[in-house]
């Protein structure tokens, strides 16, 4: 940081719990996120907004954490990858990607379960064209997206029937 | 040994209600925490299954739990008995109920004795587990009793079967259900500043986002078994990949990389970057060129003569070639500076094309003198008398394959620490052992100062093998900066520059013989590869492709004059499919432009075509193992329905739209006989192929497990996990593999890694290879520990947990007491069995020979899968975008071990190959500029433009692997011959010949207007 930066006090509640923090005003909340905070969950795929490893939930809505500053998010409530397991219990989501294998390697995986989770909290039903049309902003170069598809309906199948 | 605990507790429940669950055994025995199943012997008496262990040893238990005093209301008391770790123990608990304010006061005590082999396991250390287990017992024995799980077990009578079930569902319903209210939600405070750009009309909205978000956040958890043993990590943001390394202390590293293509460095200035606070050192060209050897180089000379640094020294050869390090206390400070580093460049003429590369009337590397890496020519047969003999012979002028890159989503990245006692320690994300022997001379330090690690890899599809140069140059920066770790990531934009494609290929030239039955008899042809600026891995890819010379096929009569050139654009390295891909591609476009030109069906050709019999030797000795293309054909044809879409195309057509069926066949051979480097390079010092897997019985009798490859998502953990499994007839929940690779583990060889389609081969061999050797030990101990002869014992699980057992008894010994014997009590052995270490390592050596190399004969790999597609595309005459109507694709890996995994894989592969065909696409323009800077420009195929995947399989095993097995993960492409195939079947009225392996709507438009069109012609006698 150059010597005349100032340094900005934000406060965020990240997975239920607060965090007070000075930052830079060009730091990326991404980088909040993984270096800051040290939840390294969150991934970063691309410097373009187009790969979507860095989704999260910002106030209800998914974000592309790489598009925002950490000063935007200054007093939102942040859901990440890291808060999708509760006490050690998984969520349906999760055990669904793992069942399906909709993952390989894995470091797209928090970004489409975001995607999936805000999907799926919209409309719990979704078809095949749904699911497509809202991860298309997720990339992922291992699975082909065939399993994805069927993870993520039979997270809402297993959702539903809850 | 005896312990006693006691305690009490109070619960708001009438004491009768108390004592009606306490005096009830059915009810009783399932609070034991680690309860599993139960039987009811008698009214009374419940046997149960509990699992016991400390640590990892954990052994399913059977109990006898018998109510042995019932004072209603008064008291209650039980007495367990069980078998355990070679032990018995017995619990006695007595609960004693007195009636205070309205609710119940439960007094309680335990007394736990034991007796036998299981004191020596954890001796003092018993009594905190024992401690720790019955607070858990009187924990869940509250909650049971508390009024509000007496109310939901009410509630949820009917619709639950157990009781415990039941008690579970309302635990965890209790908290988690809960929604979050508005009200909840904390505001941020009034006078803080906010920059959140929502518009306050927006809120409401927001409001209802954020309580669905919460709702289904809460939704009910119920335990099942997941996919993957890696997925656990993977799906709860626990991965460990290179850039979630962040050791204290870290500096980072930022490159200024060249704007220009070809241009000489003139002179460098980091004054004003060095000057910036934060900043550390900058490294340099010309000190790199002080403080390191050129990189190895592969070919012979004059490529050998290339001199190839991790920075370019006094020129750059591609846009993006690094020039500076800066090295900082951030990543942005690194950032910041290296904007401040000026460089004035005299810029020199460009060599994009094969064409111009092989003028060399501009050279990039003048030690070489000549932009050409390597030149050969592989000939098979009679070439000149089939051609005489030949009924028809097609000529193509010409056909491309491009540059693309599978893209893995993680970047290239490493975390180097050149440490002050001189030991390199290197976290990051290479797939194979090779860099350690391009890192090590090129620093001047020996192999065994570097310690090479990897954990979570977030995909490589070989592209990352080109990641050494990157961690040379960390390496160099952490002893400059006083030994401290260095960070570099590389950004996207650095990748899509610089970070290692796919190499291009033209086939210039192409001349085929067939006789009158459209059999093809011979191929003459010029293939020449372009590898970008520095040749790094290459020139391997000018033999690799050799590896299916004839594709699927039964010529015999083969002439391939094949030749590399540097070029000025961005390194390559080896992609999903290395070198056979764009063989494989020109084979297929070969079968269908003949089918073309002398009208025979695409099916029928390859019918004519195809090689039946197995194993077959190729013109060039390789042998292929197995298989069975008809049956092939023939399931992907039923699996497409491609009756009905050759119906539907005949009515498309005669509506006037354009739809076509392609074909494309395609081999995926694995595992590598590296003497066919030495076809390159005859002083190249390898052959054959090796790889490692250990296997012990750690100090507490647990299975450990290291595997010599660097795993990107292929699950290699559970694979390995299964084989051991299966060995040793336990689940794999007992087996337990090491996360990614690690030199200190001295697991590996010189060969090492994720490459070539051969784990299921060479690492499952070499896993297998270890288990076999380590059951011959544990039967060793246990024959001498069982007083039994070796051969009537059988590894299994029994009531101590996974044991070596004498057949059809319960007389076992568990791998506790195994390890035991071997790491705590050397002495109860006989002198014969003390060298027994439980820890063993096994190399897998494939049955290779050396190769003719004066003939360029030989078997260069041990196994073949393939693949069948069949696309059914259509293209739009407005916009000439393609849009895939429908896609079948039958895979055939031999033996295959894990369905769900290999199907992945074939998805995957699919993917980039319909992703290359379609849409993905490095190009250049005349000066050099790359021109797919970033994602955005590249646009890696997404989900919405992937088409659903028809997928089957046929199965015929392997002769060459002990499971039958045939590596497959690189799939072969196939999807860019069978839309290549296809797009010209649905163009076909337009006299389209497709001779590109990109068909992006620019593409196709060019086709039809006759602007990218090279002559075909055919000759017929």
């Amino acid at each position: 940081m150059s010597e005349s930066t100032q340094l900005v006090p934000i406060t965020v509640t990240v997975n239920g719990k607060a965090y007070q923090r000075e930052v830079e005003p060009r730091l990326l909340l991404v980088e909040f996120i993984r270096a800051t905070l040290g939840l390294t969950g969150t991934h970063i795929g691309c410097d373009t907004s187009y790969c979507g490893a860095c989704t999260i939930i910002v106030d209800g809505d998914t974000v592309k954490s790489c598009t925002l500053l950490a000063v935007q998010a200054d007093g939102s409530e942040i859901l990440t990858v890291e808060g999708l397991e509760q006490d050690g219990e998984l969520h349906p989501l999760q055990q669904a990607f793992s069942q399906n294998h909709g993952l390989q390697c894995g470091f797209c995986t928090p970004g489409m379960l975001m995607s999936s989770l805000a999907l799926l909290a919209e409309n719990p039903d979704p078809d095949i064209k749904d699911i497509r049309k809202r991860l298309a902003g997720n990339i992922c170069r291992c699975t082909g997206y065939q399993n994805i598809i069927k993870s993520v309906q039979a997270a809402a199948k297993s959702l539903r029937e809850d | 040994m005896e312990m006693k605990f006691d305690g009490e507790f109070k619960i708001d429940l009438p004491r009768e209600e108390v004592f009606e669950i306490l005096s009830n055994p059915e009810k009783f025995a399932p609070l034991f925490p680690t309860f599993h199943s139960m039987e009811m012997k008698d009214e009374r008496t419940a046997n149960l299954k509990v699992k016991v262990g400390i640590g990892r040893i954990i052994a399913t238990s059977t109990t006898e739990l018998t109510l042995e005093e019932a004072v209603p209301p008064l008291r209650a008391r039980y007495v367990g008995k069980g078998n355990v770790m070679q032990g018995a123990y017995q619990m006695v608990s007595s609960f004693d109920l007195e009636e205070v304010d309205g609710g119940t006061l439960v007094k309680w005590q335990a007394e736990t004795t034991l007796v036998g082999k299981i004191l020596s396991i954890a001796g003092g250390g018993l009594r905190g587990y024992a401690e720790k287990e019955i607070n858990k017992l009187i924990t869940s024995l509250q909650e049971a009793l508390s009024p509000e799980a007496q109310a939901a077990k009410l509630q949820a009578q009917a619709q639950y079967r157990g009781w415990f079930s039941r008690l579970i569902q309302f635990l965890f319903g209790t908290d988690k259900n809960k929604v979050t209210t508005p009200e909840n939600v904390p505001a941020a405070t009034a006078d803080s500043v906010s920059y959140a750009p929502h518009p306050a009309d927006a809120m409401t909205i927001k409001q209802e986002s954020k309580q669905k978000i919460d709702h289904i956040l809460n939704a009910k958890r119920i335990e099942k078994r997941l996919g993957r043993k890696e997925d656990k990590r993977l799906i709860t943001g626990r991965g460990l990949f290179v850039d979630d390394h962040q050791p204290a202390g870290s500096l980072h590293m930022c490159l200024v990389r060249s704007p220009y293509a070809h241009a000489k460095i003139l002179s460098i200035d980091v004054s004003k970057a060095e000057a910036l606070a934060g900043v550390i050192c900058t490294i340099t060209g010309k000190e790199v060129a002080e403080l390191t050897q050129p990189f190895t180089q592969i070919g012979p000379e004059p490529s050998a003569l290339i001199q190839d640094f991790c920075l370019a020294v006094d020129k750059v050869r591609h846009q993006g070639d690094p020039i500076v390090a800066v090295i900082a206390e951030s990543k942005h400070i690194a950032a910041d500076a290296a904007q401040l580093v000026e460089v004035d460049y005299e810029t020199l003429p460009v060599v994009i094309t094969c064409e111009d590369a092989l003028k060399d009337e501009t050279v990039l590397h003048d030690p070489a003198g000549t932009n050409l890496t390597w030149q050969g020519v592989y000939d098979y047969g009679d070439v000149d008398k089939a051609f005489e003999e030949a009924k028809h012979i097609v000529k193509i002028d010409h056909l491309k394959f491009h540059r693309f890159s599978s893209t893995a989503l993680e970047s290239n990245a490493v975390v180097a620490t050149w440490d002050k006692r001189d030991e390199i320690d290197f976290f990051c994300n290479t797939i194979m052992t090779v860099p350690i022997a391009m890192i090590a001379p090129a620093l001047n330090v020996r192999s065994d100062q570097i310690r090479l690690r990897t954990h979570d890899i977030g995909g490589a599809f070989g592209n990352k093998i080109g990641n050494y140069p990157y961690m040379t140059l960390a390496a160099l920066a952490s002893r400059k900066a006083g030994g401290l770790p260095v960070k570099w990531v590389e950004t996207r934009s650095e990748y899509m520059q610089a970070g290692g494609h796919g190499s291009e290929r033209n086939f210039y030239d192409t001349e085929v013989a067939l006789d009158k039955d459209g059999v093809i008899t011979a191929l003459r042809s010029r293939h020449v590869d372009d590898c970008g600026a520095y040749p790094r891995y290459e020139p391997l890819g000018c033999v690799i492709w050799a590896q299916v010379l004839p594709a699927s096929y039964k010529l015999r009569n083969v002439h391939i004059d094949f030749s590399q050139v540097v070029t000025n654009k961005g390194p390559c390295a080896p992609n999903r499919g290395y070198s056979r891909l764009p063989h494989m591609w020109f084979m297929e476009r070969v079968m269908d432009i003949c089918g073309h030109e002398l009208g025979i069906p695409a099916d029928e050709i390859r019918l004519r075509n195809y090689i039946d019999e197995f194993p077959y030797t190729t013109p060039n000795g390789c042998v292929y193992d197995s298989g069975d293309f008809v049956a092939m054909l023939n399931k992907a044809k039923e699996v497409i329905g491609w009756d009905e879409w050759k119906e539907k195309q005949k009515q498309a057509r005669a509506e006037g739209r354009c739809l076509g069926i392609g074909i494309g066949t395609t081999l995926d051979s694995g595992t590598n006989n590296f003497a066919q480097s030495q076809i390159i390079n005859p002083f190249l010092p390898f052959s054959s192929n090796s790889v490692v897997s250990t296997i012990k019985l750690d100090l507490d009798g647990s299975v450990s497990v290291c595997v010599s490859t660097f795993p990107q998502g292929q699950g290699h953990e559970t694979t390995a996990s299964q084989v051991v499994a299966e060995e040793l007839g336990l689940d794999t929940d007992f087996v337990h593999v090491k996360t990614g690779f690690d030199t200190e583990r001295n697991s590996h060889s010189g060969t090492s890694g994720t490459y070539a389609s051969q784990f299921a081969v060479t690492g499952l061999s070499a896993v297998h290879g270890a288990v076999v050797k380590i059951k011959n030990e544990m039967k060793k101990l246990a024959a001498h520990a069982l007083e039994a002869n070796e051969d009537d014992l059988e590894f299994g699980i029994g009531e101590q947990g996974p044991e070596v057992r004498v057949v059809g008894t319960n007389k076992g010994v568990n791998y506790w007491a195994l390890s035991n014997m071997v790491n705590y009590n050397k002495a109860s052995l006989p002198e014969e069995l003390r060298e027994i270490s439980l820890n063993v390592r096994h190399t897998y050596v494939p049955p290779f020979e050396a190769p003719d190399l004066e003939k360029k004969y030989g078997n260069l790999t041990l196994t073949y899968a393939m693949q069948l597609h069949i696309a059914v595309v259509e293209v739009d005459t407005d916009t000439y975008k393609s849009k895939v109507l429908d896609y079948a694709i039958v895979d055939d890996c031999g033996k295959v071990i894990n369905h769900m995994i290999v199907e992945g894989q074939v998805h995957g592969g699919a993917a980039h190959g319909l992703g290359a065909a379609l849409v993905e696409i490095m190009p250049f323009d005349k000066e050099g500029n790359v021109l797919a800077g970033s994602f955005t420009d590249y646009a890696p195929i997404t989900i919405n433009s992937m088409p659903d995947l028809k997928c089957a399989n046929t199965e015929t095993p392997s002769p060459f692997s002990y499971n039958g097995a045939k590596g497959m993960g690189e799939g072969g492409g196939a999807p860019l011959h069978s839309i290549s195939a296809a797009i010209q079947d649905a163009l076909y009225d337009k006299g389209v010949i497709i001779q590109h392996s990109h068909n992006s709507p620019m593409y196709l438009y060019e086709y039809v207007t006759n602007k990218l069109m090279e002559p075909v012609t055919v000759e017929s006698r």
